[in-house]
């Protein structure tokens, strides 16, 4: 039945936007995170890229998380000669994470899901009114 | 479709595995699945699928509680369980009904 495939694709959609969640949360958390030795390389923002992807039992096309890549922007330059993970000039390079745009994808994250869960209690509200047909 | 006296309960005895003294000795043949299409076999048939939607679901269950399993798996599942449950339910009411209805006819 369609409804179950339906149900199937929500479901998809959510495990998506969850990991998309994880690596949003990710790149808050490490935020401030620099490198290990001087002069190093911080940690690197990384995106969630999604694609579609047909379930082969139900012929319904799902997404799929496709790869989580790297944010190739420029790190900011910070003078701080005292930090221990500062270059010879004195510099550190800060993460390419801007808490604002995280908060913003975060919220796009979140709205999705919601919208995958509400296809879900739809479709199985179809569901159960169907049946009840027989009742 | 033929409908026999015992056919669900001897389905569920038979899916259970305990419907030997009542499958074997009383209703050896009622409407049993080798008729194909009987009731008992319908029954039958919907049951198993339910029963299998069921250990799918508490065993995602188990997992989770485990801490190893996914919440959406654990979602699906019983969803799609509670669907097959719903279904056998409503089907068996419907059929069971139709025939005490023709139990009750006047001859």
């Amino acid at each position: 039945m369609d409804l179950k495939a339906s149900l199937g694709v929500s479901a998809s959609g959510l495990r998506a936007q969850s990991l998309r969640m994880r690596v949003i949360a990710e790149n808050l958390a490490n935020q401030d995170s620099v490198a290990q030795s001087p002069g190093g390389n911080p940690y690197r923002r990384r995106v969630a890229s999604f694609s579609a992807e047909v379930d082969r039992a139900t012929g319904a096309t799902g997404v799929k998380v496709n790869s989580i890549q790297n944010d190739k922007s420029d790190f900011t330059r910070v003078y701080q000669p005292g930090h221990p993970a500062a270059d010879a000039q004195g510099y550190v390079l800060k993460p390419n994470v801007n808490s604002l745009v995280e908060t913003a994808d975060m919220k796009a994250a979140q709205r999705s899901y919601e919208a995958n869960l509400n296809a879900i209690e739809a479709a199985k509200s179809l569901t159960m009114r169907t049946i009840d047909l027989l009742k | 479709m033929s409908i026999g006296a015992l056919d669900a309960a001897s389905a569920y005895g038979r899916v259970q595995g305990l419907g030997s003294a009542l499958g074997s000795s009383s209703a050896p043949k009622v409407g049993g699945s080798d008729t194909g299409g009987g009731f008992g076999s319908m029954v039958e048939s919907l049951v198993t699928g339910t029963a299998q939607q069921m250990r799918t679901a508490e065993h995602a269950s188990a997992m989770q509680v485990a801490g190893k399993g996914d919440l959406i798996d654990v979602v699906t599942a019983i969803g799609a369980a509670e669907t097959a449950l719903d279904t056998m339910v409503a089907v068996r009411d419907r059929v069971v009904g139709a025939y005490t209805d023709i139990m009750r006819m006047q001859i």
